[in-house]
């Protein structure tokens, strides 16, 4: 995705104005200056504090000392740290916590110990103040830029389209902002440019780059009547172009839909965190004020309990056990995006790993879905049997017809057809009609019994071609037989090694078809599938896979529209599109190349994804079961406590970047 | 049922998240409050009418600010 973008700026600098995401850019811009300003304020206060530490001694008298601090403090804590003093206030009042409402309270205890301290016998706090905000601002800016480089992928996403449309005004060529073009709009896209919105081509020739929806890295050909989606590259021609979707319909913008609305979604494993989340500050408020209260009883040290419920305040961190889902979702689902692949519901991810038995579709999932020429078997000259039959099935609108007349149109460059006289297409059974003097008929079995035409000598090769699932067409010329042609639906190319890699990952591979036993059974050795059910009804396809879920988990992978219910009643329904063609409702996981790899590349990222979300749970878990009672007991500087807490967020979210290392 | 898509600026940290969740679902007639903290922006399903205004102030309310709602 990122090479198409530079490639295109290179030759196209008006259609990608870079447009940085201006939201996350101003946070870490924010959180940049105000750790700058926090740091310049305390790293003096630092040195004051270090001197009087090592030295016993003070560069100005005790109280002279406090009231320094407190001035340098009072921009760390006021100015440069308002926006978490006033949220985490507002957060107190309100009754609505946030980790802003603990780094406040924490920050204004031990600042304000420093202004008792001038009237009072206690200790001052007020340095320490300063650095806890300062490491806060420090790790929140940290934190923020690890969450832009999660979020990269999506940005990128977002970025694709094109800004700009040149557009047909009467003769003139104007060029618009995208958000003008209007549906019916004829757009006119240059060689090297993006194709700014989905289409179909009215003029021109040309090869296209949809790199970006099907992952095939081969350009496309388009000519007139084709569709064309937007953002895409056009590579040597200049395409006029009709616009049929704008703006939210487009295909991209509703790829960049799904993958925003995967953000927001709940894995069931986070709900325990949010559980805990939910009530954590008050509950840390609570303990804080018990710890407090059981250290002024014991130790009759007013200020040491101060120190020691600070540390409390600032350890306990709920950010990390809230992001530890996002951030591994985000990362996730990012890199699904750029392969095409889109998680639809945070639960698949979750389910994913308990899923033994993979049910496939075999027309269009395992399939191309149209059939190809197989076999070609004849007696006389294969050329002359080859021409004669494309010439009459030119005729004929049949998907098998198309499929012999592509093969011989490749196979012997034919451009042009002679005269057909008296065609006619005989439902269900085959076609007829003559070339010149002689009568040709073109069909199954059945025809040819109707007809009375023998099929001596090509009795055995019809059966062996019907035996490997092949639909034999028999060509007669003059009542009597010249050759068969055999047709097949092609499996897809990398179908073999997908199913291959499942089975290596112990998976149980299924599939199902309505088709008859024979014609399954042989695409299912071909790609190496052992289990087979055939004969099963569109509508029984969901019944199917309810029978097997009763031995383990099922996913069904089938093509989104006919086997919508399958896909809902399978544990992880994965809807398989191609091109624009992509049914988003039904599947948990979508995928838009429509290859099957995709499929074994879903569950690796599903599986990669969840045990990112269960590290990063068990990192933030870990971090505030042990570091709570160490504050607690005391052994907590309340510096190192906020050191601590900030880090526990980097860490999760810096963990959830690591997942794009994973090879999936 | 419609649903509202809110932008919202100045939250960051998942408690906020929540936070704006909590006030949204306590206004009449919205249902299903989903905020994302990573994209600083959420959804939520409406019943009836809810004036616009109110889904500003709740998120106002837990100090953040709904920078762009969105009808679909």
């Amino acid at each position: 995705m990122h090479e198409h973008m530079d490639h295109n700026k290179m030759r196209n600098p008006h259609n990608s104005h870079h447009h940085d995401s201006p939201v996350e850019d101003e946070e870490i811009r924010d959180w940049k200056k105000r750790l700058i300003g926090a740091w310049l304020f305390t790293i003096p206060i630092a040195l004051l504090m270090l001197f009087e530490r090592i030295f016993g001694m003070m560069l100005f008298g005790e109280k002279i000392n406090t009231i320094v601090l407190l001035v340098l403090g009072f921009p760390v804590i006021f100015y440069f740290g308002w926006p978490t003093i006033k949220g985490g206030l507002r957060g107190l009042f309100t009754f609505y916590f946030n980790m802003d409402s603990l780094i406040a309270l924490g920050t204004l205890i031990a600042y304000f110990t420093g202004l008792f301290s001038l009237f009072f016998e206690i200790q001052d706090y007020s340095g320490i103040s300063s650095m806890i905000m300062a490491f806060f601002i420090t790790g929140k800016y940290v934190e923020a830029m690890a969450r832009g480089r999660a979020s990269q992928e999506i940005k990128k996403l977002l970025e694709l389209g094109a800004k700009k449309a040149r557009i047909l005004r009467g003769n003139k060529e104007i060029e618009i902002d995208i958000s003008e073009v209007k549906i019916g709009d004829v757009i006119i896209v240059k060689p090297g440019e993006k194709i700014p919105t989905d289409g179909v081509v009215l003029k021109g020739e040309s090869a296209v780059d949809e790199s970006m929806i099907s992952g095939e890295s081969l350009p496309v050909d388009k000519l007139k009547g084709s569709n064309v989606i937007g953002a895409t590259i056009n590579q040597d021609g200049i395409l006029y172009i009709k616009a049929t979707k704008i703006g939210s319909d487009t295909f991209l913008s509703h790829i960049i839909k799904l993958v925003e609305e995967t953000q927001s979604e709940k894995v069931p494993i986070q709900k325990l965190a949010d559980k805990i989340t939910s009530i954590f500050v008050p509950a840390i408020l609570v303990l804080a004020i018990l710890t407090f209260g059981s250290w002024i009883y014991l130790t009759k040290d007013l200020s040491r309990s101060i120190g020691v419920a600070v540390s409390v305040l600032v350890i306990a961190c709920p950010c990390a056990l809230g992001l530890a889902t996002p951030t591994a979702l985000m990362v996730g689902s990012g890199m699904g995006a750029k392969r095409g692949i889109l998680i639809r519901k945070g639960e698949a991810i979750q389910t994913m790993k308990n899923v033994r038995i993979i049910v496939f579709d075999k027309t269009g999932t395992i399939t191309k879905g149209k059939p190809e020429v197989r076999n070609v078997y004849t007696k006389i000259n294969e050329k002359y049997l080859l021409e004669k039959t494309a010439n009459l099935e030119k005729n004929s609108e049949h998907p098998i017809a198309k499929a012999i007349v592509d093969y011989v149109s490749e196979e012997l460059k034919i451009k042009r057809f002679s005269e057909v006289k008296n065609f006619k297409t005989l439902r269900g059974r085959g076609v007829e009609g003559k070339i010149g003097s002689k009568k040709f008929v073109i069909g199954n079995r059945t025809l040819m019994k109707e007809r009375k035409i023998n099929l001596k000598g090509y009795e055995d090769k019809i059966s062996d071609f019907e035996n490997s699932g092949e639909t034999v067409m028999i060509i007669s010329e003059n009542e009597k037989v010249i050759g068969i042609i055999s047709v097949a639906d092609a499996i897809k190319d990398d179908s073999v090694r997908a199913i291959r890699e499942l089975k290596n990952q112990r998976y149980k591979t299924i599939m199902i078809t309505g088709d008859n036993e024979i014609t399954a059974k042989a695409i299912a050795k071909q790609v190496g599938i052992s289990e087979v059910i055939a004969n099963v009804l569109p509508e029984n396809k969901a019944k199917e896979v309810e029978r097997l879920q009763k031995y383990g988990m099922v996913s069904f992978v089938g093509d989104g529209i006919n086997d919508a219910p399958a896909l809902k009643q399978s544990n992880v329904g994965i809807a398989m599109g191609t091109g624009t063609d992509i049914a988003i409702e039904s599947g948990d996981i979508v995928l838009t190349k429509g290859s099957l790899i995709g499929v074994v590349q879903a569950i690796n990222l599903s599986k990669a994804t969840f045990s990112k979300i269960k590290q990063n749970l068990f990192w933030a878990f870990g971090y505030n079961v042990l570091a709570i009672p160490i504050a607690v007991a005391g052994f907590l500087n309340p510096v190192v406590a906020e050191i601590a807490m900030a880090l526990s967020s980097i860490t999760v979210v810096t963990n959830a970047n690591l997942l794009r290392s994973k090879r999936i | 049922m419609k649903t509202a898509k809110i932008e919202i600026s100045g939250m960051h940290c998942s408690s906020c998240a929540s936070n704006v969740e909590r006030s949204l679902s306590k206004v009449p007639g919205v249902k299903n409050p989903k905020i994302s903290l990573l994209l600083k922006k959420g959804s939520v399903e409406l019943e009836g009418n809810v004036p616009e205004e109110e889904l500003k102030k709740a998120v106002a309310r837990v100090g953040y600010k709904a920078t762009k709602i969105t009808y679909e």
